[in-house]
């Protein structure tokens, strides 16, 4: 179907784990006509989260998408925030560069996300996922990082690894770069 | 001499166990070709199986010689009729794309090295050792043989802690 005919909607679903909310936001789109085109579902600490991107043929009102939830998240806990997508955000470009895994450790400090992705925004890498946790014990507290980048054209994973180098010693953690550019057969 | 239209999932001929190769004989040598035409005509691609061009015969093509990371370490263009993965040893994980399965990739653990027999286009059986990425590469064509795709090999959708989003 052309995507022009259709309407596209960045829905965000969270609220406190517990079996069903996949099933639950799952009826009603499935109920109203939604086509889940994409989406990211993950528990993060004790909530889970979803993040869709669902298509309904047009006309179709962000409204009505609002109002179902609305009803059937009522008193669940669960929040449901949807944003109207235009025709040119729902594209997918696929990236030229290649693309790197990147994995930094260590003690807990403020500023180690910060740190490590202005450094990668301001050479044009863009992030294409991202991963944190807290790990270790309660007064040996390890933050770890892991995300995959698609780098600019003409850059190496070994350029990548240079460009973060200095930051290892700066945050004291472990930074580390892997090519991971997928293999077609 | 041809180069053939690759059959893209949920065409039911990629999930079927393809026939053993009876006999060697013209028609067979003119799959091999189309085979191989196929996939220098594949930007990148280092290898096709049989099924993959809507034929249901146990016979695939490899060749990693000109990809980065089998340039170093290959036997070259392989014609393969009737390949037989022998043993398996060693794990390493790659992230892998299909043309057949177009958009999508995930990361797949395989064998780092297997022993391959087989029979080649002159009739004659070959038995090998392969390592690295050439063993890669024949564990998913001989997939494609068995009616795998790499999506049945996905293990899981988590790295150790943490969620892995496959790339589009």
């Amino acid at each position: 179907m052309n995507s022009s005919t259709l309407a596209h909607f960045a829905v965000t679903i969270i609220g406190k784990d517990r079996p069903g909310i996949v099933a639950d936001t799952a009826e009603v789109l499935f109920k109203l006509g939604c086509n889940v085109e994409d989406s990211s579902c993950t528990m993060l600490g004790g909530e889970f989260a979803m993040i869709l991107i669902v298509s309904h043929v047009k006309p179709f009102a962000k409204k009505t998408l609002e109002a179902e939830f609305a009803v059937k998240n009522a008193g669940n806990g669960l929040s449901a925030y949807i944003r109207t997508l235009k025709d040119d955000e729902v594209c997918y470009r696929k990236p030229n560069g290649e693309l790197c895994l990147v994995s930094v450790y260590g003690s807990d400090k403020p500023g180690i996300v910060y740190r490590v992705t202005r450094e990668l925004a301001d050479r044009g890498v863009n992030i294409t996922d991202l991963n944190t946790k807290l790990i270790g014990s309660e007064d040996e507290q390890v933050y770890v990082l892991m995300l995959e980048a698609a780098l600019p054209e003409g850059m190496s994973a070994d350029d990548a690894s240079q460009l973060l180098e200095t930051l290892k010693n700066e945050l004291s953690v472990e930074i580390s770069v892997r090519l991971i550019t997928p293999v077609s057969f | 001499m041809s180069v053939r239209t690759i059959v893209n999932y949920p065409n039911p001929i990629l999930k079927a166990k393809a026939a053993a190769v009876g006999q060697i004989d013209a028609e067979l040598h003119a799959l091999v070709e189309d085979l191989v035409d196929t996939m220098h005509a594949g930007p990148g691609s280092v290898g096709v199986a049989a099924p993959q061009i809507g034929v249901s015969l146990r016979v695939c093509v490899i060749d990693v010689s000109k990809n980065r990371f089998g340039k170093d370490n290959n036997h070259g263009l392989l014609l393969m009729v009737n390949p037989e993965i022998l043993s398996r040893s060693g794990a390493a994980v790659m992230r892998e794309g299909c043309m057949s399965v177009p958009d999508y990739t995930g990361d797949v653990e395989r064998a780092t090295e297997v022993v391959l027999r087989y029979t080649d286009p002159d009739g004659s059986a070959r038995e090998f050792t392969a390592t690295g990425f050439e063993a890669v590469a024949i564990q998913h064509e001989v997939d494609h043989l068995d009616g795998f795709l790499f999506l049945d090999r996905i293990s899981s959708l988590k790295t150790g802690l943490f969620r892995r989003k496959s790339y589009k």
